[in-house]
């Protein structure tokens, strides 16, 4: 009885003590590392990237990414253009409206592209200034991919806003970025790639693909910035137009140059080891053909079709040479204008698919057999050149040509989309030969490249308007029209379904979120 | 040692003598205690003498013997009875039969860590007990209390079964992150466990299923709602959005009893669009200029008949349930098969709980288990959300009724909902055990110290097959197939210590409690998908392809690695990487910080062409210091004072403890001699409290981590061989969002409680909210994590009422209702956020919602739509506020209770007022554009006079008044009567009717929904509330069903 009474108090001493040396002994709250690695703890002290080489990986498959989308980048830069328009089709392609303000350049602060490609582009110039970091001890050739990188992603921000953002990576979110102007960050771009040039490799690449940079892909992308030299800075400076001059002529002597044979081949995939293509990314060219082919074109690869919307404008079309009623193959039209099937052309290899400009009948495959599509409703399937009347609403399924730099019939998603052709390093020669007044000996370097595509004469004369021309036929849809029409002085123009512009939409709104979350940033003129 | 030894021995001795002292100058009296509903000895009554502190309690058997002055009266109570006092008189054996309580005022309730009397209560509060359930089909525990309770809005997501449910109490105040209530269930607070949503193989994602699930709703035995902070301050950082505690049923009787329960119900769909049939389709298409010809596949097909069904489900319970001498055991035993309207669509669960208690020493020292374990299965069919495609049911209402219905019929383009039924499949099964252990030691008769361990374990898995056959489906899909696993193991362990104190000191009662509690919440998850199949129509040959390649390319990933690994891919075309065919595993050494990606030849088991698998491991921490005190002075002026600290591993040092105070008073007034008699219950409640809010914010926010970004197999079956990526962002000032609540109520009876009822007013204030919003570029994450300098208002007032009409032996009729009334407003925040993602054929990145300081949350932007103009394009082209929201401001409930003799009958009503509903369905599907498109369409279309051409942008057009009256739940039921010692003791058969009529100006087909798009479909993340998108149909239910008792 007494023992038991004594055994009692014990655990009543015992109990709370227990649950004190609980309360005393808490435990930590820090989280492990088993799902990834802490890169940088909570004081916001950067030690470098841990592995340069992933980092790099990821900035490379962002642009990738960012390349084979048909929202953002590839939008602003083309719809905004005369080259395409995506009509609104009775209930298809409305979508609040995001393609039909791109066209008419009625596009605000809150558009999602523009806040889109603000985003990624600004995100990846702070991934490539953490590879740079030297605390991440990456190697000269890491160095220079991250250099070029940043260039080129920094230039599209450039290009786009007129005024860039900049973080250190030491700084923590509460440190408001720096803004650079649109003079300052011309420079360190063009620093960027002037050390970019002397870091990367030299020569062609060995492999299938080009999907990392070399000397001529950083040449390529500093000849663009300096020939765009007088949108940035207002006027040319003493040796840009020399420099644009020198530098296509180094990439030359890399070992790329002009390609002819079938155009369309040079857009061929999965393997670009042509010369003239510079730098491809491994993205599927898919979302390039069917975005603008009609939901009753379906290949092996995409039983579902196309999906309609992407669209080309009468006024671009004009700008070839060829009959104008019709695009039908064997025409005699030029080369890089493409072609449409017939029914007697059309077989089990193309499936009707054809190339470039896409309008009249169209034709696919029902078994073994061609035959003339239909539209859903079971209309023949005509695309027409012309649009409804306000060629923005009101469309039917068959309005408007289509445009096809990449076909099914090379496979429904085949990988692989051309960022930078040495057919553009050339053109842009021969601006600047231009541009520094010697237009005869630029017609000569524009008629070589005519010269290499069929049933392209050589032209007569050149001027600024022709050279311009000139470009889009050979590069449309290849993400440079926004680009050379505002240093052409056209971006603002009147074309179709497009009023003329002050001139404010050469350069984009700042982002709502921007302006919000960095007081620094100066919304643009005119929004 | 020995002196401790001597003193205590001394002590007691002197206690010992005193207390036999005492007791010579008393009567002794004894007797049994024992509860009148089932005859058997009630153990741990309290026995008090009347007017002073002495008193004790009875043992297991309901036996007891005391000690009393002359003239003494005995106050027996017990919780869930009602009170009696015996005049002692000159006896010496008094045994009383105690009558189960059932008014609402004195039951007891649970509240975190502890119960309470329900008159005793400071907080909101409110308890639903079993009696009380709704009946008929119950997938998930909310449905059970759906409109019973004042404040608290429960809204099934969907009609399908074990379709996720919306739980509002007092309001929505989050912006970003859930808004459902934290749930505890036996005192172990629930995280995650969900099966995984069906992943995306061409047909969008799924709803994530209902986390509650896996309780058997016949184990319930109440449940509780706390409504304010000052109840809901004891959960600190989880309480904002209020709790809902969940007790399980408890072993009982003396004599051991055996409850078996089975029911089978038949339920259709409430409600079909009005489709055009075959010939009304043609016309339609004539008339918009198509061409009826070629249209015309032959068929008359009812679509919305091909993939609806009338199902039939059933549910087997067995339970028994007995009190020993030193405790009690409960087991039960149950399966339930529900069928969904849906064809494809079901739900199987298993479930088996045990309940026990067994006490030692005398009582002191009490053990309670409670587990369960439950086997979940569910099917899917293509339903979720699939983008501007739409869904099975988005295909059923425009495919051409033409068509054939045989799945290998190819339409052209639109994807037929035959094919979608025949070759999709996505099945989940979840296997989930839920344990809480704890020791009770009574260390004096005031103190107690109880240790809990709670442990909730789930392993979830989901398959979802596209097989090659499948046509217009995702790309790459046709002749290869496409599947996915996903796998989820979480595991939540709990340690918890509390003491608790009970002491009556003068005229101030005592009952406080404090504790400590430790939880962690790890996860660990992966995903395979493969692509390339060599039989790709089989389901399971598919599945078991996926898991054998999955299993043989992992073995070879671990041999090829050491360190954690991020992901693996094998594929003959690798991209962007140092090889282009054969496999690769990525991953990190932890203790050398160092990332690391390897390559290696493809194994001989991995058939597929391609198969990829990524890996997640995450733990949270939360660490809590948590205490409250009642005071009870005079026995009618109650004070309550909580604290909670929470540390949570998911915030920055700086701000990792939240501090979350409470207060409240009450009064009850009906003991003052100045009210009258007429109030038998008249109690004034206030209080006020800090909660907090961290739902919704991912792991590790605070900091920045970097790892390999997924590895995904794209449509050509290729691999990018990914690269390393920044995972969190650094934001080190993250903190708690956090609400204040000021609450006030009175609880009043009147005629001895015959109506009884409560209002109550309250004001809650949500800030610092949560919200994750773009990052001044540039910027390692685009979005972060932020604390919104905002403020989100909900205030408003809720009232309850109980009318018991009559209440005889044989005969009892019981009215009560409830009804609420909430106003939301989001208040001083400058920007503007779209919000509420529009899907449909030429409407993404549409919206027709915006957060914009001034308006309620899930406030409507559209288009005023104004008509057609002559040539039947909608004018109006404008978005812009129409003064509308999503939120309801007013909820109520009614019910009616009555019994007669042998008959009882139970209906319920619930209604939601003042919201707006935005019609996606009919925006996506329903317009002039659609039959354009040769698309089927409702009647109403052919003469709305839109033309074929114009653009069904959101507008005012598709926003509808979504008020609704509905009648929720019918039950009548007649009790066999059983005379003498039958075999069985009771056995009651009962019919029950659900969604039995629905009144509503809504045109969709039930304004009570909520489609959720996929989280990365959400406008800056943001929540939608409102919106209807082919949502799965609501059913009709009937159920026959019956109970007995052995």
């Amino acid at each position: 009885m007494e023992m038991k009474n004594n055994n009692k108090t014990k655990n009543r001493l015992i109990a709370p003590f227990l649950i004190f040396a609980f309360l005393l002994n808490s435990c930590s709250l820090d989280i492990d590392e088993t799902d990834s690695l802490i890169t940088k703890g909570e004081s916001g002290v950067f030690n470098g990237v841990p592995n340069p080489a992933g980092s790099l990986s990821n900035i490379y498959n962002d642009i990738t990414g960012q390349a084979g989308d048909q929202a953002g980048l590839y939008a602003l830069t083309e719809v905004s253009t005369d080259e395409l328009l995506v009509p609104t089709r009775g209930t298809d392609w409305g979508d609040n409206g995001i393609w039909r303000t791109v066209h008419v350049h009625t596009f605000g602060p809150t558009h999602n592209f523009v806040t889109q490609v603000w985003n990624d582009k600004n995100g990846a110039v702070l991934r490539c200034t953490e590879v740079i970091d030297p605390l991440s001890n990456a190697t000269v050739a890491q160095v220079a991919e991250a250099k070029f990188a940043r260039a080129y992603n920094m230039w599209i921000v450039m290009d786009f806003w007129g005024q860039v953002p900049f973080r250190n990576p030491k700084d923590g979110p509460d440190v408001t970025p720096s803004v650079l102007t649109r003079q300052e960050a011309y420079t360190l771009i063009v620093q960027d790639l002037t050390d970019a040039i002397v870091g990367l490799p030299a020569g062609v690449p060995a492999a299938t693909n080009k999907l990392r940079p070399v000397k001529a892909t950083a040449r390529l992308l500093l000849a663009k910035v300096k020939l765009n030299s007088i949108v940035y800075n207002g006027a040319y400076g003493s040796t840009d137009l020399d420099d644009v001059i020198s530098l296509v002529t180094s990439i030359e002597g890399e070992g790329y140059g002009l390609v002819g044979g079938n155009y369309f081949n040079l857009f061929k995939g999965p393997t670009y080891t042509n010369i003239d293509v510079i730098w491809n990314v491994s993205a599927g060219a898919g979302n390039r053909m069917w975005n603008s082919l009609h939901y009753n074109q379906s290949h092996p690869d995409n039983t579902g079709g196309g999906w309609n919307g992407f669209s080309t404008l009468a006024e671009f079309y004009d700008k070839f040479q060829g009959p104008a009623a019709s695009n039908s193959i064997g025409g005699g039209q030029e080369e890089r204008r493409g072609y449409t099937h017939t029914l007697a052309t059309t077989n089990a290899t193309n499936l009707g698919f054809g190339f470039g400009f896409q309008f009249g009948q169209m034709y696919g495959m029902s078994g073994v057999a061609p035959v003339a599509l239909k539209d859903r409703t079971g209309k023949p399937l005509i695309f027409t050149k012309e649009f409804a009347e306000s060629g923005l609403i009101g469309n039917n399924e068959t309005t408007g040509a289509r445009l096809l730099k990449y076909s099914p019939a090379n496979g429904g998603f085949t990988e692989g989309v051309v960022m930078a052709r040495f057919a553009d390093a050339h053109l842009m020669r021969a601006e600047a030969i231009l541009r520094k007044g010697n237009a005869g000996s630029a017609l000569i370097e524009v008629n070589k490249l005519r010269a290499l595509r069929a049933n392209t004469p050589p032209l007569a004369s050149l001027n600024e308007a022709a050279m311009l021309d000139e470009r889009g036929r050979e590069l449309y849809t290849e993400g440079w029209r926004r680009n050379d029409m505002i240093r052409f002085g056209v971006f603002k123009a009147a074309r179709q379904f497009k009023p003329a512009g002050d001139g404010h939409t050469d350069i984009f709104p700042i982002p709502a979120s921007a302006i919000l979350s960095n007081p620094g940033l100066n919304q643009n003129p005119g929004y | 040692m020995t002196n401790l030894y001597l003193f205590v021995r001394r002590y007691l001795t002197v206690l010992l003598v005193f207390a036999t002292l005492v007791s010579f100058a008393q009567q002794t009296v004894s007797g049994k205690v024992t509860g009148a509903d089932d005859g058997s000895g009630i153990p741990g009554v309290n026995i008090l003498e009347k007017g002073t502190v002495n008193g004790t309690v009875s043992d297991a058997g309901g036996n007891y013997r005391i000690n009393v002055g002359a003239n003494a009266t005995l106050v027996f109570s017990f919780v869930g009875y009602a009170s009696q006092e015996v005049s002692v008189g000159s006896q010496n054996s008094i045994s009383v039969s105690l009558e189960p309580d059932v008014t609402s005022l004195s039951e007891v309730v649970v509240v975190g860590y502890g119960t309470v009397k329900m008159s005793d209560a400071t907080g909101a509060v409110a308890a639903v007990r079993s009696e009380d359930f709704n009946g008929g089909v119950i997938s998930s525990p909310e449905q059970l209390i759906q409109g019973k309770t004042a404040g608290v809005q429960i809204t099934s997501t969907s009609g399908a079964p074990g379709a996720g449910v919306n739980l509002r109490i007092r309001g929505t105040s989050s912006i970003r992150s859930n808004n459902n209530p934290l749930f505890v269930v036996d005192g172990v607070p629930l995280a995650g466990g969900d099966t995984p949503a069906a992943a995306n193989v061409g047909y969008g994602s799924s709803q994530d299923s209902n986390p509650l699930n896996f309780l058997n709703p016949s184990d319930i035995e109440s449940m509780s709602i706390l409504k304010d902070a000052s109840a809901t301050a004891i959960y600190g950082s989880r309480g904002a959005n209020g709790v809902v505690l969940i007790t399980t049923k408890s072993g009982k009787g003396q004599k051991g009893t055996l409850e078996f329960a089975s029911s089978l119900s038949v339920a259709s769909a409430a409600k079909r669009f009005d489709l055009l049939n075959a010939s009304e389709f043609l016309d339609g298409v004539t008339q918009f200029g198509g061409d009826r010809v070629a249209q015309n596949f032959g068929a008359q097909t009812d679509w919305q008949d091909y993939i609806l069904r009338t199902s039939i489900s059933n549910k087997q319970n067995l339970s028994y349930s007995k009190s020993f001498k030193t405790g009690s055991l409960r087991a039960s035993f149950g399966y339930e098969d529900q069928q969904g309207i849906v064809k494809n669509s079901s739900l199987q669960r298993l479930t088996g709980r045990i309940n026990g208690n067994k006490s030692f020493l005398d009582n002191k020292l009490k053990f309670d288990l409670a587990s369960t374990f439950s086997n979940v299965k569910r099917e899917d069919p293509a339903i979720g959300n699939a983008g501007f495609q739409g869904d099975l049911l988005g295909a059923a209402y425009s495919a051409n009724p033409t068509w054939p219905t045989d799945p290998d019929f190819n339409t052209g383009g639109q994807r037929s909902p035959a094919n979608m039924l025949a070759y999709y499949r996505s099945t989940g099964s979840n296997n989930r055990l839920l344990n809480n252990l704890s020791a009770t030691y009574k260390i004096t008769g005031a103190l107690s110290a109880k240790a809990t361990y709670g442990l909730d374990y789930s392993v979830a898995e989901t398959n979802t097959v596209a097989s090659g056959k499948a046509i217009n489906g995702g790309n790459g899909v046709q002749g290869f197939g496409q599947a996915q696993l996903n796998e989820n193991r979480s595991l939540n362990n709990l340690v918890e210590l509390t003491l608790n104190y009970n002491k009556t000191v003068g005229k101030v009662q005592i009952d406080a409690v404090g504790g400590y509690s430790f939880q962690s919440f790890n996860n660990r998850s992966f995903f395979a998908s493969g692509r390339g199949f060599t039989d790709f129509v089989n389901f399971d040959n598919m599945q078991t392809e996926l898991r054998n390649s999955y299993e043989a390319g992992n073995s070879a990933a671990e041999g090829n690695f050491s360190g954690t690994i991020n992901n693996w891919g094998i594929s003959n075309d690798l991209r962007s990487g140092a090889q282009t065919s054969g496999g690769f595993v990525s991953g990190y050494d932890a203790g050398s910080g160092a990332f690391s990606q390897q390559y290696f030849a493809r194994p001989a088991g991995v058939s597929l062409a391609a198969v990829g698998a990524n890996f997640f491991n995450t733990t949270d921490f939360l660490q809590s210091y948590f205490g409250r005190s009642n005071f009870t002075i005079s026995g009618k002026y109650l004070i309550t004072a909580t604290l909670r600290v929470d540390g949570s591993s998911k915030f920055g040092s700086n701000n990792r403890y939240g501090v979350f105070p409470s207060g409240a008073f009450a009064w009850k007034m009906h003991d003052e001699d100045f009210m009258p008699e007429l109030f038998s219950t008249f109690k004034l409640r206030a209080g006020f409290g800090l909660v907090g809010n961290q739902d919704g914010l991912g792991y590790g926010e605070f900091i920045r981590r970097d790892r390999y970004a997924n590895a995904n197999v794209g449509d050509a079956r290729q691999i990018d061989v990914p690269g390393v990526a920044t995972q969190g962002s650094v934001n080190p000032t993250l903190k708690w969002e956090q609400t204040s609540q000021f609450s006030a109520g009175i609880d009043f009876g009147i005629l001895g409680d015959k109506l009884s009822g409560s209002l109550d007013y309250y004001v809650k204030n949500t800030t610092d909210l949560l919200l994750r919003a773009n990052a001044a570029q540039p910027a390692v994450a685009t979005q972060i994590f932020t604390n919104l300098d905002a403020t989100v208002e909900n205030k408003g007032w809720e009232l309850a009422l109980s009318y018991s009409a009559i209440d005889k032996p044989d005969a009892s009729l019981t009215f009560s209702g409830n009804v609420s009334h909430n106003t939301n407003l989001l208040k001083d925040f400058g920007g503007a956020l779209d919000a509420g993602t529009i899907n449909g054929q030429g409407l993404s990145l549409a919206y027709a919602q915006r957060l914009a300081g001034g308006y309620p949350l899930f406030s409507y932007h559209l288009r005023e739509f104004q008509g057609f103009d002559a040539t039947g394009q909608p004018i109006g082209d404008n978005q812009t506020f129409v003064g509308k929201s999503a939120l309801p401001t007013w909820n109520m409930g009614f019910s009616i209770n009555a019994r007669y003799k042998a008959f009882d009958l139970a209906t319920y009503f619930s209604g939601q007022f003042g919201q707006y509903i935005y019609n996606n369905t009919a925006n996506a599907f329903f317009t002039a554009g659609s039959i354009n498109n040769a698309r089927n369409v409702t009647r109403n279309v052919l003469t709305a006079g839109e033309a074929g051409s114009a653009e069904a942008a959101v507008s005012t057009r598709f926003l509808e008044k979504g008020d609704f009256l509905r009648m929720q739940n019918f039950t009548i039921g007649y009790n066999v009567p059983m005379k003498g010692q039958n075999f069985i003791k009771k056995l009651r058969f009962y019919g029950n009717g659900q969604n039995l009529f629905l009144i509503t100006s809504y045109t969709g087909l039930d304004p009570e929904v909520s489609s959720a798009p996929a989280s990365f479909d959400l406008l800056n993340g943001l929540p939608t509330a409102g919106i209807d998108y082919a949502a799965y149909p609501r059913p009709r239910t009937f159920t026959i069903g019956l109970n007995a008792t052995f």
